[in-house]
């Protein structure tokens, strides 16, 4: 099992490139994508899931090249689409049932799917009731259970916790960590914690670039030694913003607790402190901002 | 300006701007220019008996006036209805309710919106009609203010009731989707004859008040008329006489009229801002009111459902390896069953009734009448065809599922015609029994070429509106008014006799490439 991916690039119109030269070898394990909005992130899952068709380079599924002959992995592909829709007619069975006969399940087999995602997905009480009555959080359920129906030796999942609770994300992060023991599941989103949790290999993009590719433990190495923590009065906050590149600030009864990552200490009393995942990703972002303005 | 006219003027410009700025007004106005086409060229003709009037600038005003109102005010309609479905889908709906807005303004400036579109049709007529006039040559003397008198006059009020009744329309729940735009097309049949014979107060059109004054001066010129006039396409050799006329003659009356069209069309902008939600989706069509009226308590326990529950220990079973096994059959299935849900039981048993009607009618009643209605009933159903996917935004789902153009694609084609059969069943069973195998012939090619046009229109137009329209203007001229050429399912012996089934055939088969194409070119552009 193995997806290649070879500078792929897309182009759209007034030739802007969304996605360009981007290349990655990837095998089973969860492959969390991080960047800001507008990095590239969607064109590159639609890519891979054969709905958008690049302007250069090539993505080989287990050799096949995905462009030419997409069915062959249509076949073993799970797709949840950022913005995606149902019919609101149909109930939770029935519309799952139809994906199942669109995406050449067997009937019994489906069946049998059907009733373990419904539960999976804590969707067992709503199963009659159609879809168009259903809260943004359940749409998101079901177009999770849509995407494990045929089982999916790949499984693209883009930005897939927006709208669900804080137990069910858990669940749901839980699921694809499991799931990545034996597929390839390539998941963006721009919420840190959630790659941090599940992600065996992660990617940073910007300005449709890969920036960096990077198992978790690699990525906070690189920061290692560099992320400091300090105390500021409140009405400094402002003046420190303007110095520093201040990744994250928590206001406590002492002052404002502020994190930053920096070759030397920002303050006289900072501490080093051990790098989070948060702290790495924007300093792989900020180093390419900054190598750009230089250049 | 003060504050409530600035509001006003604001949402006008915007919704104007929005769709002025969409490739779909270059084809309005494609539209446009291809009606003024037609009158310059001679195709469209208005004969008052057996005479027309000479080409000058008045009676091209009239011409082009009459042409404008009788055109425009269908496909005018379809084209500005949506743009309060528009700020429901997008969102902007939500932010605009959140505002001070009054739903009287907001309706009112959306009546204006669609003034504003559909006269800038009219403005390109307008030059298409000093266009018109050089053309044909039979006089050259351009006389701005007669060219443009019947344009205002006349034109101005009708397409302020077509603006104001598109917002209407979609402020009313039941009226807002497919149902509304056959609905329309029905009232519009109505508008002709009720323009010509019901009297100043249902002269919408204009044409009773250009008609009299067309009378009476060919009364005077030629003695007794016929009472005889003809907007149209017809050729007819013993037409022609031709005639000066001055213009109009303004009386007091006929612009009072007009004016109070306007003041009714204001004031059905101010009705549709009663019916109108403010995009509270909480409210909506009593349909989808009583799918959220729950009990109290299931609303408790709705409440506590997600943290009561413990999180379930599932474990997904792998799939057996045979489990990958297309079947198209349980995708017809699962089309068809798309295809049928959420209809009411008051629609089956229309279709019921209908399908029990062509085996107890006489014959000629079921081919004449009956098999074209059964096969209206269905319009609503068949539109979806082609245009599902992007309406309900399940496209990045059901394209990314192995060969959609090979499965899929058929397999929703297929659902159509067998909604076709099934509707149609009774009539091809009478044909059967009577032996009229032209019929049966004729009945396939209806029940093949239906659903194919609604695919087809569906998968370009990326709407159900266009083939809405278009079906219900073939099924109006072909199997009710007896048009041969526009006859799909033989209901006009001359269209049988004419070999009209077969060009309807091979047309399908056009209509299934096109339709193929339009498919790939949507895969290959997502």
């Amino acid at each position: 099992m193995k997806l290649t991916i070879e500078g792929v690039g897309k182009r759209y119109k007034g030739n802007f490139w969304g996605l360009k030269d981007f290349t990655l070898e990837l095998g089973a394990g969860v492959l969390g994508l991080l960047g800001p909005n507008g990095a590239g992130k969607s064109t590159l899952m639609r890519i891979l899931a054969t709905i958008t068709r690049p302007t250069e380079g090539r993505a080989l599924w287990d050799g096949t090249d995905i462009v030419r002959s997409p069915d062959g992995l249509r076949a073993e592909l799970g797709y949840l689409p950022q913005d995606f829709g149902v019919y609101p007619n149909l109930n939770a069975v029935e519309f799952l049932e139809y994906m199942a006969a669109v995406k050449g399940l067997d009937r019994a087999a489906a069946a049998r799917r059907i009733e373990e995602l419904l539960v999976l997905v804590n969707l067992t009480e709503a199963r009659k009731r159609p879809l168009g009555g259903y809260s943004g959080g359940m749409k998101q359920r079901i177009g999770i259970a849509q995407a494990l129906l045929n089982d999916p030796r790949l499984l693209i999942v883009d930005e897939p916790t927006v709208g669900l609770d804080p137990e069910e994300r858990v669940r749901f992060r839980n699921l694809l960590s499991d799931l990545g023991g034996e597929r390839i599941v390539i998941l963006s989103t721009h919420i840190v914690s959630d790659v941090e949790a599940v992600a065996t290999g992660i990617a940073v993009m910007d300005r449709g670039r890969l920036l960096s590719y990077a198992e978790p433990e690699e990525l906070l190495l690189s920061v290692e030694g560099r992320v400091w923590e300090w105390v500021i009065p409140s009405a400094e906050l402002a003046a420190a913003r303007e110095r520093w590149k201040i990744s994250s600030t928590v206001r406590r009864a002492d002052g404002v607790h502020a994190r930053v990552v920096s070759e030397i200490p920002p303050a006289p009393g900072a501490v080093r402190v051990p790098p989070s995942l948060e702290d790495a990703y924007l300093a792989v972002l900020e180093g390419d901002r900054a190598r750009a303005a230089a250049a | 300006m003060n504050a409530q006219a600035r509001v006003l003027w604001h949402l006008m410009r915007a919704d104007f701007l929005e769709r002025v700025r969409r490739y779909s007004f270059l084809m309005t106005l494609g539209l446009a220019l291809y009606l003024g086409y037609v009158v310059s060229v001679g195709q469209l003709k208005l004969w008052v008996d057996d005479s027309r009037g000479i080409y000058n600038s008045p009676w091209v005003g009239v011409v082009m006036a009459l042409v404008i109102n009788s055109f425009l005010s269908i496909a005018g309609f379809y084209v500005v209805k949506g743009s309060v479905e528009r700020d429901r889908r997008t969102g902007v709906g939500q932010i605009l309710a959140t505002t001070p807005m009054s739903k009287p303004l907001y309706t009112l400036g959306k009546m204006a919106s669609n003034l504003a579109v559909l006269l800038s049709m009219v403005a390109v007529l307008a030059v298409m009609a000093f266009v018109a006039q050089l053309v044909v040559g039979e006089d050259t003397h351009l006389q701005a203010g007669k060219l443009l008198a019947p344009l205002v006059v006349f034109c101005l009020p009708v397409m302020a009731i077509v603006a104001a009744f598109a917002v209407l329309f979609e402020t009313i729940p039941f009226l807002c989707g497919g149902f509304g735009n056959v609905v329309w097309f029905f009232l519009w049949i109505g508008l002709m004859p009720a323009s010509i014979f019901g009297g100043q107060a249902l002269d919408l059109i204009g044409m009773g008040a250009i008609s009299s004054d067309l009378y009476r001066q060919t009364a005077l010129r030629y003695g007794a008329t016929k009472h005889s006039f003809t907007l149209g396409a017809m050729a007819d050799e013993s037409r022609n006489k031709v005639f000066h006329w001055d213009g109009m003659d303004w009386t007091p009356e006929i612009l009072l009229s007009r004016l109070v069209w306007i003041a009714a069309a204001v004031g059905l902008a101010l009705v549709a801002a009663f019916f109108f939600d403010r995009f509270d989706t909480a409210q909506g069509s009593g349909r989808v009111r009583k799918l959220k009226v729950v009990s109290p308590g299931a609303l408790a326990e709705a409440a506590a459902f997600p943290a009561a529950l413990p999180a379930p220990a599932v474990h997904l079973h792998p799939l057996a390896q045979g489990a990958r096994r297309f079947s198209f059959f349980g995708l017809l299935r699962a089309e068809l069953r798309l295809l049928l849900k959420g209809q009411r039981w008051w629609w089956y048993a229309v279709a019921l009734g209908l399908f029990i009607a062509t085996l107890a009618a006489p014959l000629a009643t079921v081919h004449k009448v009956i098999l074209p209605l059964a096969w209206l009933w269905p319009i609503l159903l068949w539109s979806g065809l082609g245009t599902r996917e992007a309406r309900h935004g399940t496209s990045g789902l059901v394209f990314s599922a192995a060969r959609p153009l090979g499965r899929q694609f058929p397999a929703a084609w297929l659902s159509g015609v067998l909604l076709a059969v099934a509707t149609g069943g009774g009539a091809v069973a009478r044909f059967a029994l009577a032996d009229d195998w032209t019929a049966v012939g004729a009945w396939a090619v209806g029940a093949l070429f239906i659903p194919t046009l609604a695919l087809t229109l569906g998968v370009w137009s990326g709407t159900g509106k266009l083939f809405e329209i278009i079906f219900l203007v073939f099924w109006y001229l072909g199997p009710m008014q007896r048009v041969p050429p526009l006859d799909y399912l033989g209901a006009v012996p001359a269209a049988l006799k004419a070999g009209m089934p077969l060009a309807y055939l091979a047309a399908t088969g056009l209509l299934m490439v096109a339709a193929t194409v339009g498919r790939k070119r949507q895969l290959a552009r997502m």
